[in-house]
């Protein structure tokens, strides 16, 4: 097996007396879809929140590529390639479709004061439109390029947000409910962008509720239960784990 | 096809005004010169402020930030010798730099909490002023500031000259501020404004960009404050306090701080009235509750200002062709 | 010595009391309102005109005259209200500066209907307590008593009226408070009505002890932010605490030092609570 792209070690995180997060660890290995699933309140969002900088770590670790990125700032974060999403329809609502990707093409548009100003930065400019084109077309939002973001239904918006957050050339992409507030056509769809993703050869870790979506989507998930892992395996162990259908415990499972 | 149509007539506007500009002075006599010069700083002014509000952060202390630059172009000037020219950009430095120190205190807060705190910041920097007599003057401030050296026999003591400097600096400086807003740092302050956590999730270091924002348009203020100090001749701490404050709001809203233009509307809109039709009708002591009531009337029933009348009326003009998407920023592509 | 360090004393208590009515009167229209009122320096200095008006020139007995300065400021209180934060309640920035254009139109009305020069007030009450050498004129006597009985009287209605207890529930979340019944418009109408009188009284108490300027309100909004920010935004007891705190470190410094300095270490104070902790000593939640 190869290096884990990234690694939680002994991760805790308390809001005041509350362990939100307790001792957890996890592994995501390189090219694989993870997912992390739990009851609500089992604190997969704030393990989220920590890996993708909002918050620092009570203690234990955070490894991405074999660096200890405890504590980073998030914007730090995905200048070396860890992307996270947000839930809901988090968009440059303001902004036009092709605008919203362009700011997520910071990374790779850099230039200086100068430049700018002067328009020097029209070489860097101009790979980050096609960029943006290209990723609307694999997201088959090109014919929307130009409306305002707010005006786009829900779907679109979503994948509007994952095209933003594939401008900024992720390694590893940590989806924040992907799923949420979908009719099944459109989570049909979304798996298969998801998929899409992945064959980019980008590394896709989500949060989910929508179990059947997981179940068919991820090769491995760590199901948490109370802050630290109740279980790790593929689909078919975690849904036939009794653990775990202990901790969803009045909760049907469809896929089951 | 359209588009190359509207291009060249914006390029002809542009001529028109700028010819417009040029010819001003010929028209105007000599007080009323002196007003287009402190209107043409003015007007930098308030565009720097439009340049600081990009990032959502509202200051009050952008007049004190003009008055660092006033003060230290001054100082520089009188007290070391410098040449003019360059004392004003050093002053405009030194407030882009005073910027860049208030920002590590300023931008630990946010919305509410940022405009008191810069309020409260330019208050302390104007008691500093007050209080140390060397080298700021105390309460009576610098008098004899060096003026402009005279380029051959142009006398850059004169209203006119003075004028014509005044708008090749602030047209340049304009320029830039405009570039900056069209260029992606533009587009990633406003980015941060309506969704700094999704700014800062694809990499954009968001405390870099709104200090980025605070030191430009500081920068700019300093240099309104250098061409006034040296104009004027005397500066003292009163000259920035918050009711100078209160006016620049004033042209911002009153004008529109959607686009570009709307705020610099707003100040030469404002001071036509001021002194064209205010001062004609002598109402002299009422004209702050005219402000006032102005500044009321646009917060109730004109949230874009007048630039949005203005849009409104130039697409009536245009005819009805194409309805325009509701939400939707300039953009240059 | 002991002398010096008395007189300061009873001078900080006197400025505590006024600034402590400003303060908290500016604290409830942010807790109900959410929004910050500019203009409150010029509600302060409307009480004090109108105790020129009818005391000065109109030769009214003063207590009339303030009693009439509270009511008046309070009016003043509720047409902003009406005219400028209910029409942009979804709009904080904009009420705050709505009220700044408000309160150049008060200041512009002073300035028309009295002049820019000093009014000055020839001393309601004579006659003063000496205590061990220290002085305390009955006139600033009588701010400190009034500031006592209607904070005191503003604490009991808050916790014992109805409408009092309908006040805090809307400062804590006006949605809610909505569902439950009651009245936005009547609740922000009444905590305008206090919190703009309170600014009035302290004005029109104060107005025969620091002859009114139109441009008084100035300093007077520049102590209230800082007491406000001190105490934590939108908490009334804060606000006190921080008007006792702030009253003592400037009324000591202004003796044993500087005004001025006086000046900037309350400013510094503020700007050091807005970094380290911006809901305040004494506040825990955050506004805004």
């Amino acid at each position: 097996m190869s290096q884990p792209i990234l690694e939680v070690c002994d991760l805790c995180r308390s809001f005041g007396g509350l362990k939100a997060v307790h001792n957890l660890n996890f592994a995501v290995e390189p090219q694989t879809i993870h997912g992390l699933i739990g009851p609500n309140g089992a604190g997969k969002t704030t393990t989220f929140n920590v890996i993708s900088g909002f918050y620092a770590p009570s203690s234990g670790k955070v490894v991405y590529q074999g660096r200890d990125v405890s504590g980073m700032k998030t914007s730090k974060l995905a200048e070396i390639g860890l992307i996270r999403t947000f839930q809901g329809t988090t968009l440059f609502q303001e902004f036009s479709v092709i605008d919203n990707v362009r700011i997520g093409c910071h990374n790779s548009a850099r230039s200086g004061f100068f430049s700018r100003i002067t328009g020097m930065d029209r070489a860097v400019e101009t790979a980050a439109l096609d960029k943006a084109h290209e990723l609307l077309a694999f997201f088959g939002l090109s014919e929307i390029a130009n409306e305002p973001a707010a005006s786009l239904p829900h779907g679109h918006q979503r994948a509007l947000g994952m095209a933003v957050a594939l401008a900024a050339d992720p390694k590893i992409i940590l989806l924040d409910e992907p799923f949420t507030g979908m009719n099944p056509d459109e989570t049909a769809r979304m798996m298969e962008l998801v998929r899409d993703v992945r064959r980019r050869g980008i590394t896709v870790m989500l949060v989910e509720h929508d179990m059947k979506a997981v179940m068919g989507l991820c090769d491995v998930i760590t199901v948490m239960n109370f802050g630290s892992r109740l279980v790790e395996g593929t689909p078919d162990a975690v849904r036939n784990d009794p653990k775990v259908i202990e901790a969803y415990l009045g909760r049907a499972i469809d896929a089951a | 096809m359209r588009e190359d149509i509207s291009k060249i007539s914006k390029w002809g506007l542009g001529l028109v005004f700028l010819a417009a500009l040029l010819v001003l002075p010929q028209v105007l006599s000599y007080s009323q010169r002196e007003i287009a010069v402190l209107l043409v700083i003015n007007v930098l002014l308030v565009a720097s402020y439009r340049l600081m509000t990009l990032t959502g952060e509202w200051s009050l202390g952008h007049v004190v930030i003009m008055g660092v630059g006033a003060y230290a172009s001054a100082l520089f000037a009188k007290r070391l010798g410098v040449p003019v020219p360059v004392s004003m950009f050093l002053g405009a430095s030194t407030a882009g730099l005073a910027a860049a120190v208030l920002s590590f205190p300023l931008f630990r807060m946010k919305g509410f909490y940022f405009l008191i705190g810069s309020f409260a910041a330019g208050e302390v920097i104007r008691l500093v002023w007050k209080y140390f007599s060397t080298p700021f003057g105390g309460p009576k401030g610098i008098k004899l500031i060096p003026g402009f050296p005279d380029i051959g026999p142009i006398s850059m003591f004169e209203p006119e000259n003075y004028y014509y400097l005044c708008l090749a600096v602030v047209s340049l400086s304009l320029f830039i501020l405009y570039r900056i807003e069209q260029s992606r740092i533009g587009l990633t302050f406003h980015a941060i404004h309506w969704q700094d956590k999704l700014a800062e999730s694809v990499g954009v270091g968001t405390f870099r960009y709104r200090m980025l924002a605070f030191v430009l348009a500081s920068f700019f203020a300093g240099l309104s404050g250098a061409l006034y100090a040296h104009y004027i001749g005397t500066i003292n701490p009163t000259r920035f306090d918050v009711e100078e404050m209160v006016f620049v709001l004033i042209w911002a809203i009153v004008g529109g701080t959607n686009t570009f233009f709307g705020p610099i509307i707003g100040v030469v809109a404002l001071t036509i009235i001021n002194e064209i039709i205010l001062r004609s009708l002598g109402f002299d002591s009422a004209r702050p509750m005219i402000y006032g009531a102005l500044l009321i009337l646009s917060v109730l029933f004109l949230p874009k200002g007048l630039e949005g009348v203005v849009q409104k009326a130039g697409r009536i003009f245009k005819a009805r062709k194409a309805p325009e998407p509701t939400v939707r920023r300039e953009q240059n592509a | 010595m002991t002398e010096i360090i008395l007189q300061t004393t009873l001078n900080a208590v006197y400025a505590a009391s006024y600034m402590s009515l400003i303060a908290v009167g500016l604290v409830l229209i942010f807790g109900v309102m959410g929004v910050i009122n500019f203009a409150h320096g010029e509600l302060y200095m409307a009480g004090a005109y109108t105790v020129v008006a009818l005391y000065s020139h109109l030769n009214f007995p003063f207590l009339i005259a303030v009693a009439a300065g509270l009511a008046f400021v309070g009016l003043l209180g509720i047409l902003m209200e009406y005219s400028l934060f209910r029409p942009l309640r979804d709009n904080p920035l904009g009420g705050l500066i709505a009220s700044i254009g408000f309160l150049l139109m008060l200041q512009t009305a002073a300035v028309l209907g009295f002049g820019v020069r000093m009014a000055h007030i020839k001393p309601p009450i004579q006659g003063k307590i000496e205590l061990l050498g220290a002085v305390l004129t009955y006139q600033r006597f009588l701010v400190i008593a009034a500031a006592i009985l209607l904070l005191t009287g503003l604490y009991l209605f808050l916790r014992k009226t109805k409408i009092g207890w309908a006040m805090r529930a809307c400062a804590q979340d006006r949605e809610a408070a909505a569902l439950q019944g009651i009245s936005l418009n009547q609740i922000t109408r009444i905590a305008m009505f206090i919190g703009a009188s309170l600014a009035g009284v302290a004005g029109a108490l104060t107005a025969p002890l620091v002859s009114p300027t139109p441009y008084m309100g100035h300093s007077v909004i520049v102590t209230a932010f800082i007491i406000i920010i001190v105490g934590g935004i939108g908490h009334l007891e804060g606000a006190v605490v921080a008007a006792v705190l702030y009253a003592f470190v400037h009324t000591f410094v202004t003796t044993f030092y500087d005004g001025v300095v006086a000046d900037i270490v309350g400013l510094v104070l503020m700007l050091l609570v807005l970094v380290i902790k911006p809901t305040g000593l004494f506040g825990a939640r955050e506004r805004a």
